[in-house]
């Protein structure tokens, strides 16, 4: 079954900035999927379309098999939400915050052992509002598992947490996906994808441009790899000399030396190249294309 | 039930407001002072009876400018100040419909500003009853109800305001330009209006209209109406020569009704089209 669905989805704020435009998106039942994009891509207003916090100009979407629009109310009964630029009530405690979820969704649910679940008991009966910005997070996320929901929807979980935190996190999406949930993640940090999801999608400046897995996200980057140069000396000659070289695709400047995106058996040729121009190469290493660069490509290369 | 939940949240989250407890001490005090000053300036001047009744009308005086207020207060960011911040996602993420969120404000921002409002009218009460040793249950039940009433009618009326924008700022513009319009300013505008009628000849020949106008803000419905529960000589007007219905107090608690429900209509109107 399809946990998410959209068609054609599209959203055009007023002012006539275009925030989405024919996103077709499918997410299986039971999987984890990586919602990416950079910042403003269109990642929270399709989650909040899907939450019928914002209304779309075009198509239309579905989520557990009923409308976004018309079936709001049931689709929220049966989904934990951690949403993008939420608030808490700084006056309720942690474990009030718990116990209104769980009075609004008429479920049963130990609030102790969720608050417990995300690690913050120890919080529970203070009030939110002298929470850090990483606890706020945990009891947000304490209140989107209350109630075992069938579909989680994760906006950016990972923000304000230490890579600890955000390593409890991933822990807890993939618990959740092995009891049977769906979960959507979106996240503009990477390595939060790459190490939890079945599969991602890449949205760019409001369209998709890709759907697969990573592995099959590297296949399709390329057999490629990267080349990391250190170069006594920087210069744009440098680069456009590395350009110049047959199979490469891209050339970057990082930390004094140069990230090189190439095709097999180019490695050498960009070495002796350089060389053979007078500069001076100080050490070299090849690196396996990573998520972050097959990201950079989808979203900043001129596609 | 999901209204309920929401209800009881706002009750928890509103009822730790710091400046809800400052005005609500005022109010208390004032309504002990009150039913003092009443209690011995009827003993001076030797009024025997209606007292209990007349310290009634006396408490329901302050109640309008101490509803309002507080009302103002508590509630003006009820939906445009959970709409600024954010929090309106995790309300709105759980299984409760936009309507559920605006009566749910609305129930448990009206029983927030019930406790102090009882609290205050009942000591006012009773210690003009062991002053006075008498009480007058009719007069006091009636009281009680319109207040309730009242402050459920004031709260919806700000929770509408509220639900008609996203920001703090303009909700706070709109409910204290409603405070000034509707309860200071309202005898001017009377006059103005008046001024214009008599310029305006098909409206000319007919002067109960003006009552009624100034029958319109929250505080003088309530207190009208509060006059068609309480029996007695107080009320402004006999019903057996009234000739029509809204000559008689009734017509406050009417007024009160269309302020209870036209407000928070808009407002819902607006906010459920709204995108977050």
């Amino acid at each position: 079954m399809v946990a998410i669905e959209t068609s054609g989805l599209g959203k055009e704020y007023g002012g006539g900035v275009l925030a989405l435009d024919g996103v077709d998106l499918r997410v299986e039942e039971g999987e984890i999927f990586g919602f990416l994009g950079p910042n403003g891509a269109g990642k929270s207003t399709t989650i909040n379309i899907l939450l019928d916090f914002v209304r779309p100009t075009e198509g239309s979407a579905t989520v557990l098999g009923m409308d976004a629009q018309q079936q709001s109310q049931e689709i929220r009964r049966r989904t934990g939400v951690l949403p993008e630029g939420y608030q808490v009530y700084s006056r309720l405690t942690g474990r009030q915050h718990v116990e209104f979820v769980i009075d609004s969704k008429n479920v049963d649910a130990d609030p102790s052992a969720l608050l417990e679940r995300v690690g913050i008991l120890e919080a529970a009966d203070r009030k939110a509002g002298g929470y850090s910005k990483g606890m706020k997070q945990r009891l947000t996320l304490a209140m989107a598992l209350v109630g075992e929901p069938e579909l989680l929807i994760l906006d950016e979980p990972s923000t304000g947490l230490d890579p600890a935190g955000a390593r409890e996190i991933r822990e807890i999406v993939r618990e959740e996906r092995d009891r049977g949930a769906t979960v959507f993640f979106s996240s503009h940090i990477l390595e939060q994808v790459e190490a939890v999801c079945d599969r991602v999608g890449i949205l760019r400046a409001g369209e998709l441009v890709a759907v697969d897995s990573i592995d099959g996200l590297r296949e399709a980057a390329g057999d490629g790899a990267t080349l990391r140069v250190e170069l006594a000396d920087v210069t744009d000659d440098a680069i456009a000399v590395v350009e110049g070289v047959d199979g490469v695709t891209d050339v970057r400047r990082q930390d004094g030396g140069l990230v090189v995106s190439v095709g097999n058996g180019s490695k050498t040729r960009v070495l002796s190249a350089l060389e053979d121009a007078g500069h001076e190469v100080m050490d070299f290493r090849t690196e396996e294309t990573s998520l972050e660069e097959i990201f950079m490509n989808y979203t900043e290369g001129d596609r | 039930m999901s209204t309920l939940a929401v209800a009881k949240k706002d009750f928890q989250d509103a009822l730790r407001s710091k400046a809800l407890w400052g005005l609500s001490a005022l109010f208390v005090l004032l309504s002990l002072l009150i039913a003092y000053v009443f209690a011995g300036f009827t003993a001076e001047i030797g009024i025997e009876a209606q007292t209990a009744k007349g310290l009634a009308y006396f408490l329901a005086s302050q109640i309008t400018l101490f509803v309002s207020i507080t009302a103002i207060v508590i509630a003006y960011k009820a939906i445009a100040g959970e709409r600024e911040s954010g929090s309106i996602k995790i309300l709105l993420s759980l299984p409760h419909t936009r309507r559920d969120v605006l009566l749910g404000k609305v129930f448990g921002r009206s029983a927030t500003l019930a406790v102090p409002t009882l609290i205050g009218l009942l000591a006012g009460a009773a210690l003009g009853a062991a002053l006075m040793g008498e009480v007058a249950p009719v007069a006091l039940g009636a009281l009680l109800l319109m207040s309730l009433i009242f402050v459920l009618t004031y709260i919806s009326i700000i929770v509408g305001l509220s639900a008609l924008t996203g920001s703090t700022s303009r909700a706070s513009m709109l409910t204290i330009s409603f405070f000034f319009v509707f309860e200071l300013l309202w005898g001017g505008v009377l006059i103005g209006i008046s001024w214009i009628s008599r310029e305006l000849p098909f409206l000319s020949d007919d002067p109960a209209w003006i009552d009624i106008l100034a029958q319109i803000p929250p505080s003088a419905a309530y207190t009208t109406g509060l006059t068609a529960l309480i029996p007695g000589d107080i009320g402004p007007a006999d019903e057996t020569t009234a000739d029509a219905f809204y000559q008689t107090p009734w017509i406050g608690i009417v007024i009160l009704v269309l302020w209870l429900v036209v407000p928070l209509a808009i407002g819902y109107w607006r906010f459920s089209k709204v995108d977050l």
